[in-house]
């Protein structure tokens, strides 16, 4: 009898990528899994419903990826009070947003996690967050008759992440602890796809198992300096520089932000390509300690 | 009289002041006045206080300097801090929230506190302005003890009659009981600060009062500059001054880089 083997869930960039498709509703962690975004931006997706907050989902957005956002800040930073391409994109009516905020937002997605229809909240009560987004429902608590908000489930189909470590079978290992929303992406997602910066051996994982943040990841992509110009926690610090061109760029619009999305994302074609781009001195200043 | 510090450095060391030890304070993200007035309180008479700044929860006292963030955000922060709460579910504790003291910024304020951070408009769907979004502030001022609205700008754009949206509650329509009325928890917003002056709100309406006007301002400015009538007292103070020994930590200790210089 020929010994069975147990599935790796390691997969290639392409690989990975190639479980995103046009339409889908995609949650991306902290700090955003860059190397998927930037795969999404060359692929050129569309008509997503993108989770997430950030300049990359300001990039989404300029690059025509995204139909609806399920938003709770987007801020711009570097003097920037608002993500430029998401401004404009608002503003003008080309994107749907889903106006929510933190607490209902965690809220809607345990619900899905949980299997349940929708979870309770009382943040978000008295304000417009009912008025601007209909499927926040005003409802009164059969118990002691509270006013509270019904967060309807927000179920997306990939959560998108990026984390220190995993092994080839999803067990993912952060360093300095995930970010704030990726184990409620990775909870409430259909699958989760984590990109890493190290592949570690299974005996490591099972000499620390309380180590293990996210237990079964469906599919794990090798990255290293994936969340490029982010930080990852343990290797490497935000490239700022980079973000602010970014930003100059988005608040300009036409050729620079094409520009901008051409050289950075559409035309290195594989992760390698942009770090190739990136030149290795530059990563090598960003070390964290 | 003459002022030997910047307007952002008066209002650091005025809400320093005002923060009492053992409070756990949370500053969100781009609120450098904030951020520096908790870190003021802290090193001047906050021991116990706890700082928590994007989930990172810290105590610092007994460093000479606080350390980064400086007024952005650097994942290092988690280095100083004693547990980050974004390991598991930052809402988790909401039930103790009441010893937590926030701080909000806006694009709108209304006479009872009300504020907007979703966009300016009269169609959500067409807004003139889209704003940041709500971030937590709409859960955060939900809950906690007390919070404080700071603003960068004192203009009738930003003091309006009536918010284009409402992110945040601060006293509804107004009333001493206009919280409890909605449900709400939390202690609501105690001062409104701005570049001309402090605001606190009556005890009976829970309007918009002037409380003391920074050195050098008048009233008919900040009476110009509100789109709606202000209450105002008949005897109006001048805002405290930072004493030196306060505007020392804050210069040497605290804001070394000079952000609010």
């Amino acid at each position: 009898m020929t010994r069975q083997m147990r599935t790796e869930r390691l997969a290639s960039e392409d690989e990975a990528s190639a479980l995103l498709a046009d339409g889908m509703t995609i949650a991306i962690g902290e700090p955003a899994p860059m190397a998927m975004v930037r795969a999404m931006i060359r692929r050129g997706l569309r008509d997503l419903t993108v989770i997430a907050s950030g300049l990359h989902l300001d990039m989404l957005i300029a690059a025509g990826c995204v139909r609806k956002t399920i938003s709770y800040y987007a801020g711009g930073g570097f003097g920037v009070a608002v993500a430029p391409a998401f401004r404009r994109a608002a503003e003008r009516g080309d994107i749907e947003v889903w106006e929510c905020e933190e607490g209902i937002l965690t809220s809607g997605l345990e619900a899905a996690a949980k299997g349940l229809p929708f979870l309770p909240w009382r943040g978000g009560v008295g304000t417009s967050l009912p008025e601007v987004n209909p499927d926040l429902k005003i409802m009164r608590d059969p118990l002691r008759g509270e006013t509270l908000i019904a967060v309807p489930a927000i179920r997306p189909d990939v959560a998108l992440l990026h984390a220190a470590r995993a092994d080839v079978y999803g067990n993912v290992v952060h360093c300095g602890g995930p970010g704030w929303l990726d184990l409620f992406l990775q909870r409430a997602a259909q699958r989760s796809i984590v990109q890493v910066e190290k592949i570690i051996p299974n005996e490591a994982v099972r000499a620390d198992p309380w180590a293990t943040t996210i237990a079964r990841a469906d599919v794990v992509v090798r990255m290293p300096y994936g969340a490029h110009p982010y930080y990852s926690r343990g290797h490497y610090v935000q490239d700022s520089a980079l973000l602010q061109d970014y930003v100059r760029a988005a608040e300009q619009d036409g050729a620079a932000l094409a520009h901008f999305l051409n050289r950075y994302c559409r035309e290195p074609i594989s992760h390698g390509d942009y770090l190739e781009l990136i030149g290795i001195k530059r990563l090598l200043a960003l070390y964290e300690y | 009289m003459a002022l030997d510090c910047s307007i952002s450095e008066l209002l650091a060391c005025f809400l320093a002041r005002d923060l009492n030890d053992g409070e756990e304070l949370q500053v969100g993200i781009a609120l450098p006045i904030p951020e520096a007035a908790v870190r003021l309180a802290h090193l001047m008479h906050g021991p116990n206080m706890e700082l928590i700044f994007l989930g990172a929860r810290m105590n610092v006292h007994h460093l000479d300097r606080v350390p980064l963030p400086a007024f952005g955000w650097d994942n290092r922060v988690v280095r100083w801090s004693e547990s980050f709460s974004d390991r598991g579910h930052r809402f988790d504790q909401v039930k103790d929230w009441h010893k937590r003291v926030f701080f909000i910024g806006g694009i709108q304020v209304d006479p009872f506190g009300n504020t907007n951070l979703i966009g300016v408009g009269q169609d959500f769907k067409r807004l003139k302005f889209r704003g940041p979004g709500s971030v937590g502030t709409p859960t955060l001022t939900t809950h906690v003890g007390r919070y404080y609205i700071v603003l960068n700008s004192h203009t009738p754009r930003l003091f309006v009659p009536k918010c284009d949206f409402v992110s945040t509650v601060g006293w509804g329509q107004g009333g001493a009981d206009a919280r409890t009325r909605l449900g709400l928890p939390g202690g609501g917003p105690k001062y409104c600060v701005t570049p001309l002056c402090i605001m606190d709100f009556s005890e009976d309406e829970k309007r918009l009062r002037l409380r003391s006007l920074h050195p050098g301002v008048q009233l008919e400015e900040v009476l110009r500059q509100t789109g709606f009538p202000l209450i105002v007292p008949d005897v109006i103070p001048t805002t405290e001054l930072p004493s030196p020994e306060a505007l020392q930590v804050l210069r040497e200790r605290v804001d070394w880089v000079g952000a609010l210089r």
